[in-house]
């Protein structure tokens, strides 16, 4: 990368790093309204909708995806492809089968007439929960773009930018993860 | 009349405004085919340079501003005399031209308007060839173009919203507005408020990133200084924003308790609504007192009194906009320990608000004042705009606040400031920065009959209203009786607002024969101070070759003082890539046409047009425009 | 002239008597007036200064045609200036702060959890309903009537305040300020002695196309007449 290349990169970078504030500030305000209805007082108790196993199995798929990201990330310098196409390969594999986790769960707790409209506790939980798993899929949509790209022949510089600004988003939709096992999950499973 | 499409009976009004567009697009058709002016109109569907963008923002801005204003118009002669029924305009019909009327001038008129300016002037104060992401920039603009054309079809579908540009809940969840009317709102915001949210990103890295050489943040014009912390205010404002009209939306279209049923609060709505809803006031303000201050400076020949505090004092007003939210909701009931804090917090914005006055009164004092246009507007801000801040301390007094809430008072207050700051300080913009963006610069003569017809018109219809306010008159009802003592000030009002209906027609006169005329203006029409007037009128593409660099504040003014040119370099900076695209165009519009299938139910619509947004998403990331600057080995900038 | 200005102060001020909300006929009301007086009496201070610095500035330094090609000397600022114009802001709020703060309290509504809490506060207690687009008032003995709200002068009323479906506001702008009716929320709201007489009460936050029209009237009656207008029947049918 020149110099001209990371002056423009510096912008990429401090541009997402503000897109992702605004993304905090979205979920931070609805860790606030999930805050505000959880309990509530008709319909089920959230202890009693819950899934422990499964949401167990959901957190050990996400967060590792982080990991095999970052072991992706190494193959990146001096463009190693054989660390960089299996360990991505392994971080799209685990996305998919927490979105996958994600959508039986949800359909389970319909199937047990647990839906969005049943009360406030499970509208703001499926909205918050939604929306970040709305997130893994988008994320999932940009992995397979950063295949393709690498088949494109781009400049390398550019490459990384790319990679890198994704491999942001993908630790930020972690974090939040951590967030809604705190607030969501964890207060009323253990 | 009835008419077999719409299915129902179409009022008068929906029919007038359709007539009325089809004769204007007829006569705009005719123009553009005669002058052959579709490359321009293609030019600019594509653009995505500063100047163009900005230059958009305001023509769409001051559009949506028109109608908002035809119909507070409207209002007006609905309420000019006691139980008056003009044409249509009671009942539902009332209820939709004042949530229009609120709707339009605050997301589709007045924001988009100083961001408009922003567009055009930050850049080029502070050195910057462009925004820091130009096609980033298209696509602010075009979500708000799109968010403002969904919300104004409402009203030629005759469905627009009847929930008062607040939309409080449960008034606006389906279980009392089940029509698509207050969809228009929800869609039609949100799509506009992500538009903004980009913009203001856009600014805060262009600022951040791409000053000229010497440029440091404390020599930066004010104006750029207050784009800078709106930007900052408009990040949380509108998120919080966003995701209040997001619950909204589930509420509305998937039944979720948020805003009703026995565990919803609707009381969570005006939170969320007011976290945004105060900031958004001083969202409307700083930048508009940042244009006064750069005015104020250039036309008393002095520079800014106290500049320092003049950037704190922003500060500090952003700062504590986040902490005032509740004075809008003293009457709902939160308590006497909730409601005294915020009265108090209130209170305190006062005081770096009259910072701000009196330093701009000694900034003229000693100076020499030229009454120019953009100055008049100034000066008319000033004791307007303190009329207003004074009325704004006296709501803040909660208990006093139990009698003025919701009243015409409140009406009387929020006009005076928004228009004093906000409108005042669009016009005062519009007349500065004409030359940057055209190269004419509009008629003087023309300017001080519009600031004459508008300031008088503003005072005579809005002072009056604290009267009608404290004579019991609430705020959105379309009528009042005889007896009420609320008949004089009301038929003074409406005088007052045909005043300033005259005032904006004479400033569109202005603009027409001043685009005809096609008289060019040099570089430095107003004997400018800052980095802007040194660059050609309008803004060339590729501005300040070779680039200035900056040794202290207000630099041009001073090279000026001593005869002196600014002193550049030749070293070669990181600019940001422009590259015209259709794609922010068609993805904007296709969220739209994504609303509306949504808004309708046509389901197979919202997935077309939602396939359409994530292709654009797609071929934008195979399209990058860095492409072919990238790779270049150590001097790969060359070619840019 | 200086007749004339006073003569033409007495003007305002016979003018002001007129207008409802500052010339309130309960106490409440009174006190909520008071506050507007005092932070109008403060206000007008700073709006004279702030007038008389522009006229004078703005007079003095404009443009003329002597004044070409004269350039100003750069005034940077003045920091004692600056530190004036920032305290004394601050002791004028203050000073308003105090009285705020004490009828605030004094006045705020209270949230109960339902009808019955707060019935142990001292007066007539009357439940209040919004609905759109009527008012329901329901007298202690049970006694229901819409639209027609006819209270005792000289006592404390204690008004429980609800709303059956979305917000309105009770508002009877000669009595006293406004309190949000909304649903699933019951809150008091005291009004002390009201003086007899005809007042219009009205709806003040938006809630739906008649918005307008939700107005109700209010009676303000001796005490004996109002026992004898609770014996009477309801006047409406539910």
């Amino acid at each position: 990368m020149n110099q001209y290349e990371a002056a423009l990169f510096n912008d990429k970078k401090f541009g997402f790093l503000i897109y992702l504030f605004v993304e905090a500030i979205m979920f931070l305000t609805l860790f606030a309204t999930y805050l505000i209805f959880t309990p509530s007082s008709e319909g089920p108790h959230p202890s009693d909708v819950f899934e422990t196993k499964s949401v167990i199995l959901s957190s050990i798929f996400l967060l590792s995806s982080s990991g095999t990201l970052i072991m992706s990330e190494r193959g990146l310098e001096g463009k190693q492809l054989k660390k960089l196409i299996p360990w991505l390969g392994v971080t799209l594999l685990f996305a998919l089968v927490f979105l996958g986790l994600e959508i039986s769960e949800f359909y389970t707790y319909v199937q047990e007439g647990y839906t969005l409209s049943t009360s406030s506790f499970l509208s703001s939980y499926y909205v918050l929960v939604g929306l970040h798993a709305a997130h893994v899929a988008f994320g999932c949509g940009w992995m397979i773009v950063l295949f393709i790209q690498l088949k494109r022949h781009i400049p390398h510089s550019l490459y990384i930018e790319k990679y890198k600004i994704f491999s942001y988003y993908w630790h930020f939709v972690d974090i939040v993860w951590i967030g809604i096992l705190l607030v969501v999950y964890v207060r009323y499973i253990f | 009349m009835y008419i077999p499409f719409f299915e129902k009976h179409v009022p008068s009004d929906v029919i007038a405004a359709w007539v009325s567009v089809i004769i204007i697009g007829i006569v705009l058709a005719t123009y553009v085919i005669k002058q052959n002016k579709w490359s321009v109109i293609w030019e600019y569907m594509r653009t995505t340079h500063h100047r163009k963008v900005g230059t958009l923002y305001m023509i769409f801005g001051f559009l949506f501003f028109l109608r908002a204003g035809v119909d507070a118009l409207l209002i007006r002669s609905q309420l000019a005399l006691p139980q008056n029924e003009f044409w249509l305009f009671q009942f539902q019909k009332y209820n939709e031209v004042f949530t229009t009327h609120g709707t339009m001038m605050i997301f589709f008129a007045a924001t988009p308007m100083l961001l408009g300016l922003m567009n055009v002037a930050v850049p080029l104060q502070i050195g910057a060839r462009d925004l820091a992401f130009p096609f980033l920039n298209a696509v602010g603009f075009w979500l708000f173009f799109a968010g403002g054309m969904l919300f104004n079809l409402a009203f030629f579908f005759d469905s627009a919203p009847a929930i008062g540009w607040t939309g409080y809940a449960p008034l606006s969840t389906s279980l009392f507005t089940p029509d698509v009317n207050s969809d228009y709102y929800v869609f039609g915001v949100q799509i506009s408020g992500l538009g903004t949210i980009f913009t203001a990103l856009n600014i805060i890295v262009t600022i951040f990133r791409h000053r000229a050489p010497g440029m440091k943040l404390m020599r930066m014009p004010l104006f750029t200084w207050a784009s800078l912390i709106t930007s900052f205010l408009i990040l949380v404002a509108f998120t919080v924003l966003a995701i209040g009209l997001y619950l909204l939306m589930f509420d509305r279209m998937f039944d979720t308790k948020f805003f009703n049923g026995p565990d919803g609060d609707p009381i969570f709505w005006q939170h969320l609504f007011w976290i945004f809803g105060h900031p958004e006031v001083y969202i409307l303000a700083l930048p508009a007192f940042g244009l006064f201050s750069d005015i104020i400076t250039t036309f008393s020949k002095k520079r800014i009194f106290g500049y320092p505090a003049m950037v704190i004092s922003i500060g500090t007003i952003a700062f504590l906009a986040f902490t005032v939210w509740v004075h809008h909701m003293f009457t709902v009931g939160l308590g006497p320990l909730v409601n005294t804090v915020f009265a108090l917090t209130t209170m305190a914005i006062a005081v770096p608000t009259g910072v701000k006055v009196f330093n701009w009164l000694f900034t003229m004092r000693g100076g020499v004042l030229r009454m120019t246009t953009p100055m008049l507007f100034s000066l008319g801000f000033i004791p307007s705009f303190v009329m207003g801040g004074v009325t704004g301390v006296m709501l803040s007094v909660s208990a006093a606040d139990f009698q003025f809430h919701d009243s015409h008072f409140v009406v009387a207050h929020f006009h005076y400031v928004i228009l004093a700051s906000t409108i005042l300080g669009i016009f005062a913009g519009i007349y500065y920065y004409f030359p940057k963006i055209t190269g004419y610069q509009l008629n003087e003569k023309l300017g001080k009959w519009h600031f004459w017809l508008f300031l008088i018109g503003y005072h005579l219809t809005f002072f009056p209203m604290h009267i009608t306010g404290m004579n019991g008159m609430p705020r959105r009802t379309f009528t009042y009786d005889v007896g009420e003592g609320l008949t004089a000030t009301n038929f003074i009002s409406t005088i007052g607002a045909f005043l300033m209906g005259i005032g904006v027609a004479v400033m569109f006169y202005n603009l027409f024969i001043t685009i005809r005329k096609k008289e060019r203006v040099g570089s430095d029409p107003w004997d400018g101070r800052t980095l802007e007037w040194t660059v050609a009128s309008p803004a060339p593409e590729d501005s300040f070759q070779p680039m200035p660099i900056v040794k202290e504040m207000d630099p041009y003014w001073y090279a000026k003082q001593r005869g002196e040119d600014l002193e550049t370099t030749d070293e070669k900076l990181a600019s940001p890539i422009s590259r015209d695209s259709i794609i922010p165009f068609i993805m904007a519009n296709l969220l739209a046409v994504l609303s509306f299938g949504l808004m309708y139910g046509w389901i197979w619509l919202a997935v077309l047009a939602g396939a359409g947004v994530f292709m654009c998403f797609i071929i934008r990331a195979f399209r990058d425009e860095r492409e072919q600057y990238y790779g270049k080995g150590e001097d790969g900038h060359e070619s840019v | 002239m200086k007749r004339l200005m006073l003569l033409s102060f007495v003007f305002l001020l016979s003018g002001c008597s007129d207008i409802a909300v500052l010339n309130p006929k309960s106490v409440t009301g009174q006190e909520q007036a008071y506050l507007i007086w005092l932070s109008l009496g403060i206000m007008t201070l700073v709006i004279l200064v702030v007038f008389v610095l522009f006229a004078w500035f703005t007079f003095k330094y404009r443009y003329t045609k002597n004044k070409d090609g004269f350039v100003p000397t750069d005034v940077k600022g003045n920091l004692k200036l600056e530190l004036t114009w920032t305290i004394i802001p601050f002791v004028l709020l203050a000073i308003l702060a105090v009285p705020t703060i004490m009828t605030t309290y004094d006045h705020s509504p209270e949230l109960q959890a339902d009808n019955r809490e707060g019935a142990d506060k001292e007066g007539t207690h009357i439940n209040v309903t919004g609905q759109q687009f009527t008012w329901t008032f329901e007298y202690e003995n049970g006694k229901t009537v819409h639209d027609e709200l006819i209270i005792p002068e000289d006592e404390t009323i204690v008004f429980h305040i609800t709303s059956k479906d979305v917000i309105h506001s009770f508002w009877i702008p000669e009595l006293a300020g406004k309190v949000d009716a909304v649903p699933g929320r019951v809150y008091t709201y005291e009004i002390k002695d009201a003086e007899r007489g005809t007042y219009r009460g009205k709806c003040a936050e938006y809630c739906g196309i008649q918005h307008t029209n939700m107005v109700f009237n209010t009676e303000v009656v001796s005490k004996s007449d109002y026992e004898d207008y609770l014996k009477k029947p309801d006047n409406q049918d539910d």
